[in-house]
């Protein structure tokens, strides 16, 4: 590959990242992490195990600055699951262990129809959602300016699994299109108080899970459901929003594109150059080095020649492309932004 | 050799003709339903379309009229469901609309399952299906069960979060053939090794085939816990297990 003109002058972290997400140009490659880059070795590291690093503000505070201060990535994320607002709504929980994340008891729902769905008054002060907000307000503190602090607010998709169960809500889907449409219209409401919380917070911008995963549904059912509501969601919440969806997702992605949302975290079932190749410059891609296969089970030069297919063929922000393995080694993780740094050192050049 | 136009049903037809691209699969399905009778593609037929009210009232009938109850199994429901399964691993239609025929299937079986119970006629073979201990997604499971009971296999479903010590139980009571066991999560897929350790040390490993699978689960992985199969999807679930049932243990 020719090299690149090194053109923007030395920017921070943060400026790094968000010029990225609004498509402009960077002194190199972001390093990003939209999900979460929590490892037990991380939780030992900085005495923040689970589960109390999901329930307790200090800890969550100190475990997600770790993306930063031990890793080396542009960005740190302090919610490391997806569960804090189903916890608030009230589904039932397993909170687990330090060796695994908590989950919703999904077999066991709270909603079954549109009117059952109430955004209780005390969603935001509830403390599962409160100690979010005060580890954002903890991160702001001790990072200053230098770190991107991305935040996260479930989308109405996934809090229907989480409050309907998976199977009722899919069912619902096909049967009633419409009650599904009404439920969602409610439920977004959660999303929206959430991301405007944690953005008084001082989060800089935020990822946006919606599990409308092709493993489950069809890049129909995303058009459908779910494009004008997130394109909606970039107007009602005003920072940089971040779409994650885990699977196969190419034949939603130009709908993704479409939807004005700043930026899509891609999983590695989607080859780099034909998801690029899909969304070209309406949104930046974030991703997509391989959880189970690569960063969980191979070593740092199998996780560079993952890093180096993306920077290649110019995926604007690099990360794992979904909350990795618990047991993850950090070296493996300490590889990706060694390889951005190292990729640019050969391929920028100065004028 | 059977033709595409010797199958009575004209949705059938265009099932066939629209979805299925492996020659192999095409051959098996045409000569399939150009054999069974025109009620059983009905049944076939309402299935695929995910009509569970439909194949409820046809297989009732069926069986009212005196068609045995293991061919409307076989030439109806099993039938159809196997056309689902393609169009499921081809991407052609996604899990709501599996769950619908999964729920067709349901309301056809419990109209035929009293009667190959009172009649002693033995499943493909018996299985026992869970998610395992610290994991609560069960999906993917449960889309295997749908489609291991769609081919004729007896599951005993024991949920999510199951232990070791549930697994050991449930085989000692329930004498399955076959084990399946499923993680979405990279965290909990280490506790699949887990339990064949303790099946192990249980003395209990040789009397039972293991397969696994799991959105994070590989081939290589399985191998490395000493599982007996690995399936990628819902389909190839079922295909294991009719290898693992003939092989035996």
């Amino acid at each position: 590959m020719e090299s690149r003109p090194q053109i923007v002058k030395e920017m921070t972290s943060r400026e790094r990242v968000l010029a990225a997400l609004r498509r402009e140009p960077v002194d190199r490659t972001p390093v990003c992490n939209p999900t979460s880059v929590a490892t037990v070795e991380l939780m030992d590291l900085v005495n923040a195990p689970f589960p109390g690093a999901n329930r307790d503000a200090e800890a969550m505070a100190r475990l997600a600055a770790t993306s930063y201060t031990e890793l080396g990535f542009d960005s740190v994320m302090p919610v490391f699951s997806i569960i804090q607002e189903s916890s608030a709504l009230g589904c039932k929980m397993q909170w687990e262990q330090k060796d695994n994340w908590p989950t919703v008891r999904m077999s066991e729902p709270i909603w079954k129809d549109v009117e059952d769905i109430v955004i209780p008054n005390n969603f935001l002060t509830h403390p599962d959602m409160v100690c979010v907000l005060d580890a954002i307000r903890i991160l702001r503190k001790e990072l200053g300016n230098d770190v991107a602090i991305i935040g996260k607010t479930m989308g109405p998709w996934t809090l229907g699994y989480h409050c309907f169960g998976v199977e009722p809500f899919l069912l619902m889907s096909l049967d009633d299109p419409g009650k599904t449409m009404a439920c969602l219209e409610r439920m977004k409401e959660a999303t929206v108080q959430f991301g405007l919380a944690q953005i008084d917070a001082g989060v800089d911008a935020l990822t946006l899970p919606d599990h409308a995963t092709g493993d489950l549904v069809s890049g129909d059912y995303y058009k459908r459901f779910l494009m004008d509501m997130h394109a909606e969601f970039v107007h009602t919440i005003p920072v940089p929003l971040i779409l994650h969806i885990c699977g196969r997702t190419v034949d939603r992605m130009d709908y993704i594109a479409q939807t004005g949302m700043a930026a899509f975290h891609f999983d590695s079932k989607n080859a780099p150059k034909e998801s690029m190749d899909i969304v070209c410059d309406r949104i930046s891609l974030i991703g997509n080095i391989n959880n189970p296969e690569t960063l969980f089970a191979k070593n740092p030069e199998d996780v560079r020649k993952e890093v180096v297919a993306n920077l290649e063929v110019g995926v604007p922000l690099i990360g794992p492309e979904c909350a990795i393995p618990l047991q993850t080694r950090i070296e493996n993780l300490r590889e990706i932004p060694k390889t951005v740094r190292q990729w640019h050192g050969e391929h920028d050049h100065t004028h | 050799m059977a033709e595409l136009s010797d199958i009575a049903n004209e949705f059938i037809r265009q099932e066939i003709d629209e979805f299925l691209e492996r020659p192999e699969e095409i051959k098996r399905n045409v000569e399939l339903f150009s054999r069974v009778r025109s009620d059983m593609q009905d049944i076939a037929a309402a299935l695929i379309e995910g009509e569970d009210e439909e194949v409820d009232r046809l297989t009732k009938k069926a069986l009212d009229e005196g068609t045995d109850a293991l061919e409307v199994m076989d030439d109806g429901l099993i039938a159809g469901m196997g056309i689902v399964g393609i169009k499921f691993r081809e991407a052609i239609i996604f899990v709501p609309e599996v769950l619908a025929c999964a729920r067709a299937m349901k309301a056809g079986m419990k109209h035929i399952e009293p009667i190959l119970s009172e009649s002693g006629i033995e499943p493909v073979a018996k299985v026992l299906m869970g998610t395992v201990k610290g994991d609560l997604h069960d999906i993917g499971k449960n889309l295997c069960i749908m489609m291991l009971r769609g081919s004729g296999f007896e599951v005993v479903d024991l949920g999510v979060d199951t232990s070791e010590d549930e697994f050991i139980d449930a085989l000692e009571e329930h004498q399955a053939s076959i084990l399946g066991m499923s993680a979405l999560l990279t965290t909990t897929m280490p506790n699949m090794g887990k339990t064949i350790e303790a099946l192990i040390d249980a003395d209990l490993r040789d009397e039972v085939m293991i397969m696994v699978g799991g959105a994070p689960v590989t081939q290589e992985f399985a191998d490395d816990m000493g599982a007996d199969g690995y399936g990628k999807d819902a389909l190839s679930c079922v295909s294991l297990a009719k290898k693992l049932a003939e092989e035996g243990v």
